[in-house]
């Protein structure tokens, strides 16, 4: 048990190292404008990956139960999420400027898990409940998709603004096809933040019988949930693709960062456990 | 008037609700919610707590303006699945209508064996036909069922809503508590509850990581003749008997309460911690404040009973009752608490809405995954004189993408010849 517990310790830290190490890669990368180098930061991003799994699955072997019941486990898992779905994003979309913009995203989360507290607690017994597991599973999916869509927004109201055209051009999909990339990601990330709302409010249901009790950090999903909702009608809507949806995702990724950070630190609820 | 209508099923009004709504939610959860004028008034000014009243801001998920908001949703939501079935109907017809191509997202020239590309990007084998011109035409359409997605999801949202509001509108809540023996009725129900057993397990530790209650529900309607049904409740796992569920909700501590005099005992009852018992006819109450419990060999053991005893409101005294001591203070009675164990407390509820809020939200993810995930593609290809063909293709919502697939799979097919 401890053991696992102390081989997680260790993972953690390789793991905040490699990222920072393909961070720095995806900054090469960008100043030098060498492709092989974002190869190396994205091999060294996913090594990190595959750490950051085996951190995690310690972790949860070693705790006895799902590694994403409180603060600390939360946020590495978020990390986790982004990590994983920026990777995705680059390699299907051949994108490896995503990387740049979306470590340090990943470096701040995982900075954030490094200051909470790392002690296993017991649960109490309403949190054990598979439909909690999938709950979680699913919100760490959909955050890390909306921290692409967040990534991609900025790239999108960066673009036209970065001197040497040639090497963004070549490295940076065209507006049309990066607004449709952010798309991508928005939709991925609000399907699965219906179902982290869905089996959230089932599993509340079983537990409390009370699907929906406008507690605070249920009402912040909802916020997301409608802030994307409305960024989809947008583009629809006159067809204001482009530069009102960038600005939209990023509005969005502020929601999610509040109803997961900020709803814990400054409003009270049911959710504070995690 | 038709303005006024076309502008209640517009997607301009939608999105004015949405942001509205969630701007109101928003609002809802930094204003702390159910306070007093006297609360608000010490947390803002005088002034802003009578606004925060005025306006519903102290109960926003319930205020007038939020339900009327909410409402105008639903109409809206109604008017425009009811507005764009017709349409949606026309529209996934003409999408398996070779003649009606659209215009093209893409266009491949000089391919030689079209059928190898539909099939590289998985379309479905093509229609053989002719174009207007009278060349020989391939098409092919995927996923026409993703034209449905936004419908669907919008249908599931209105059920979602449906069934919250009629739940909230109709549903029954009740909490018993109580210890296994005791008989509680629910609320002011003609409805019982019996508590059998009340199982509590505990880790190592102590610490207690299920809790289980084994109970029957009576229905007590026709006392000749009382029905009865059996339910399990744990956590996270009701019971339900008579269309009530029955949610494990806390535990607590309980003990029996005697009073003896000279000896006899007069009576006898079980009060659960918070409670508090009246003492015969003195001017006494006793309140169950907790038990003391100590770890022995993997054995809990109850090691004394704190309780407070009040005069009328007024707390007289508070004290600790050794296991198996007695309480002094209401002669001439000889007052004991002993026999601890948990008491259960049951949640106790009545929604018969809730499948049809569930209903919604799967109906919901399910249109999601229409319109995200089965997007709708058509590739076509018209043969050139010399025999070659010009491979076009489109899809409203994947556009460039699906162009650069089509480019990309293209490229590809000919390298490989
Ligand atoms: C909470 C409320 C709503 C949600 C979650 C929602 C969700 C969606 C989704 C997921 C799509 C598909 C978007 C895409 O594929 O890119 C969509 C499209 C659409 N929505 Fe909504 N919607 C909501 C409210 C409304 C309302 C009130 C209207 C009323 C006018 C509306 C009108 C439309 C229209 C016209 C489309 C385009 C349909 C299409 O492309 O076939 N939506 N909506």
């Amino acid at each position: 048990m401890v053991n696992l517990l102390n081989v997680e310790s260790v993972l953690f830290y390789v793991v905040i190292c490699l990222y920072f190490l393909a961070m720095i890669g995806y900054f090469l990368f960008i100043a030098i404008k060498k492709d092989g180098v974002a190869k190396a930061a994205a091999i060294v991003q996913t090594v990190g990956l595959v750490l950051h799994t085996a951190a995690l699955i310690c972790r949860g072997i070693g705790a006895g139960r799902l590694p994403m019941t409180n603060q600390y486990e939360f946020a590495t898992s978020f990390a986790w999420g982004l990590s994983l779905v920026s990777l995705i994003f680059i390699a299907k979309y051949k994108f490896p400027v995503i990387g740049a913009f979306a470590a340090p995203v990943i470096l701040l989360l995982i900075g954030y898990a490094a200051m909470q507290s790392r002690e296993v607690k017991e649960l109490m017994p309403a949190l054990r409940s598979s439909w909690l597991g999938f709950h979680v599973s699913t919100a760490i999916i959909a955050y890390g998709s909306f921290g692409v869509s967040f990534v991609l927004g900025v790239i999108f109201l960066l673009r036209d603004r970065l001197k040497d055209r040639g090497f963004w051009d070549r490295h940076v999909p065209a507006k049309e096809k990066l607004d449709l990339i952010a798309y991508r990601s928005v939709c991925l990330g609000l399907l699965f933040l219906t179902f982290t709302i869905v089996t959230g409010a089932i599993w509340a249901e079983q537990a409390w019988g009370s699907y929906w009790s406008w507690d605070p950090k249920e009402t912040w999903s909802l916020v997301t949930w409608l802030v994307y909702a409305a960024y989809l009608h947008f583009r629809i809507f006159r067809g204001w693709k482009g530069k009102a949806a960038a600005i939209f995702a990023v509005v969005g990724f502020v929601c999610v960062i509040f109803t997961y950070v900020g709803v814990n630190t400054f409003l009270p609820g049911i959710h504070s456990y995690a | 008037m038709r303005k006024i209508w076309k502008f209640l099923s517009s997607m301009q009004f939608a999105l004015i609700l949405l942001v509205i709504l969630a701007a109101a939610c928003a609002g809802g959860s930094f204003i702390p919610q159910g306070l007093s004028l006297e609360q608000y008034a010490a947390q803002y000014s005088e002034r802003g707590a009578g606004l925060i009243l005025g306006l519903g801001l102290d109960d926003v998920f319930h205020a007038w303006w939020f339900l009327l908001l909410t409402a105008f949703l639903c109409g809206n939501l109604l008017l425009c699945n009811l507005v764009r079935l017709p349409q949606l109907v026309k529209r996934t017809k003409a999408a398996a209508d070779p003649a009606k191509r659209g215009a093209p997202a893409v266009s491949v020239e000089g391919v030689r064996d079209p059928d190898a590309l539909f099939a590289r990007l998985r379309m479905p084998k093509p229609a053989e036909t002719r174009d207007a011109e009278g060349r020989p035409l391939r098409f092919s359409v995927r996923n026409r069922i993703g034209l449905w997605g936004a419908w669907v999801c919008h249908l599931g949202i209105l059920l979602l809503i449906l069934g919250f509001a009629l739940g909230q509108m109709t549903k029954e809540e009740y909490t018993v508590y109580g210890v296994p023996g005791q008989i509680k009725q629910i609320g002011e129900t003609d409805y019982f509850v019996q508590i059998h057993d009340f199982r509590v397990d505990r880790n190592e530790d102590g610490f207690a990581e299920q809790y289980t209650a084994g109970l029957t529900v009576i229905d007590n309607a026709d006392e000749n003749d009382p029905l009865a049904e059996d339910a399990v409740a744990s956590v996270n796992h009701p019971g339900s008997a008579f269309g009530f569920k029955l949610y494990q909700n806390s535990l607590g501590d309980a003990a029996k309460l005697s009073l003896r005099r000279d000896g006899e005992i007069v009576q006898e009852s079980w009060v659960c911690a918070g409670d508090s018992v009246p003492i015969l006819e003195t001017p006494l109450s006793l309140r169950l404040q907790s038990v003391l419990w100590e770890e022995a060999e993997g054995e809990r053991l109850p090691t004394g009973y704190a309780y407070m005893i009040y005069v009328g409101e007024e707390l007289y005294t508070m004290n600790v009752q050794g296991e198996g001591e007695t309480i002094p203070d209401f002669q001439p009675y000889e007052v004991q608490l002993s026999e601890a164990q948990s008491y259960t407390l049951l949640q106790v509820k009545r929604d018969r809405f809730t499948p049809l809020a569930f209903l919604g939200g799967i109906v919901t993810m399910l249109g999601l995954l229409l319109a995200f995930y089965l997007q709708t593609k058509k590739l076509w290809a018209i043969q050139n004189e010399d025999g070659t063909w010009t491979v076009h293709g489109s899809s409203p919502k994947a556009g460039a993408l699906f162009a650069d697939r089509v480019r990309e799979e293209a490229e590809q097919l000919k390298q490989e010849k």
